[in-house]
């Protein structure tokens, strides 16, 4: 083979690797700045016919499914101001009324799943109760 | 030749000089102090509890826990119906513990001791879809949901409530059923009997599940009512 050639294919190999990875990258960074994030659609606040709105329920803490170690927890969020709070679990029933627009209760565990149901009863009575349902778990550190 | 010769034991020697002084670098000196060994320790120790953490918050992350009635249990292997999706737990011989929840304390049981249609809540780390479980407790499973009394039958103690979700419960009240109303002005919970129910009340209300159980009859372990004077005040 000839020296020109051997020269001609060490650089065509060397200028398409350059090539080829420069386009795989601007690809990529083109990709990537199309994609959108996909969320949830935020929870739209209830109107009534007045055309009156009300805050949703919102709960922070505790997450559906959280497992905890103490048997004592407390749940925390924001809800209508002067709403009526009903917490009910097997072992404990809590009824306050929501002053303040948030809220940070203490709520007791049982040992294991404790399955829990919040409702929230507006103060203007043409709205519709919210509720949330969830399960949180209570293990023992020492089991 | 004679250069030959020359060249290669001087090369020799170099090679034996150099790896000679590395192992010699690399043996401990007898004469060395002790603190450094101290230091050596101290800094193996914090190490190692910095990876004993890492570890125990890597479980913690991983942690997981499911629920949900027994479908079958087949010596190391037990599959739970949790609400419509299979679960596959794996029982580890030396890391699994059992217990059975007897009300507010618990019995430690065997796992060969878990038998189909337990309630069984399973706590531990999840590969592959399988949650290797350290913790299973057998307890009872309760449901809590709450709605508007639509329909009272004073002769046989059974009440319909409809739920937001549109689902229909007859509740049978029993004498063991913890029944409480709320106190319109206070808000405290009082004790009350069958008779001060009401078509139109709120009521929450708490009822024990089984693994048999398809239908939405059940048996009131508790329910708490907001009376509908609550909502006209």
């Amino acid at each position: 083979m000839k020296k020109e050639t051997i020269t001609a294919i060490f650089f065509g190999l060397l200028f398409g690797g350059i090539m080829a990875v420069f386009i795989s990258l601007k690809s990529k960074d083109i990709e990537l700045s199309k994609n959108k994030v996909i969320a949830p659609p935020k929870e739209k606040s209830s109107t009534n016919l007045n055309g009156l709105e009300m805050q949703p329920l919102e709960i922070s803490e505790p997450a559906n499914n959280a497992i905890f170690e103490k048997d004592i927890i407390r749940f925390k969020g924001t809800a209508a101001k002067d709403s009526l709070i009903v917490i009910q679990s097997p072992i404990k029933d809590l009824v306050v009324k929501n002053t303040q627009g948030k809220f940070d209760l203490e709520f007791p565990l049982a040992l294991g799943e404790n399955s829990i149901k919040i409702v929230i009863y507006p103060k203007e009575k043409q709205f519709r109760p919210q509720e949330k349902y969830m399960k949180v778990y209570y293990i023992d550190s020492e089991l | 030749m004679k250069n030959i010769l020359r060249n290669t034991f001087l090369v020799s020697y170099v090679i034996v000089l150099l790896i000679g002084q590395n192992v010699v670098a690399q043996t401990p000196s007898a004469t060395a102090s002790s603190s450094p060994t101290v230091v050596v320790d101290k800094d193996i120790q914090q190490l190692k509890d910095k990876i004993a953490n890492k570890v125990s918050e890597i479980r913690k992350e991983n942690n997981k826990a499911i629920s949900g009635f027994i479908l079958s249990v087949d010596g190391n292997n037990m599959k739970l119906d949790n609400t419509g999706d299979v679960n596959q737990v794996k029982f580890d011989d030396t890391l699994t513990k059992a217990f059975k929840v007897l009300g507010t304390t618990k019995k430690e049981i065997k796992t060969s001791d878990i038998t189909k249609g337990d309630y069984a809540i399973v706590s531990g780390v999840v590969a592959d879809n399988v949650i290797t479980a350290n913790v299973v407790l057998i307890d009872e499973n309760f449901l809590v949901d709450s709605g508007k009394i639509t329909e009272i039958n004073k002769d046989t103690y059974n009440i319909k409530v409809l739920t937001t979700d549109k689902n229909t419960y007859s509740l049978d009240i029993e004498t063991g059923t913890k029944q409480y109303m709320i106190n319109i002005k206070t808000l405290a919970r009082e004790v009350i009997g069958f008779s001060k129910l009401k078509e139109g009340d709120m009521i929450h209300f708490v009822v024990k599940k089984t693994s048999e159980q398809k239908n939405k009859d059940h048996s009131a372990v508790k329910i708490l009512i907001i009376p509908q004077e609550y909502f006209i005040k």
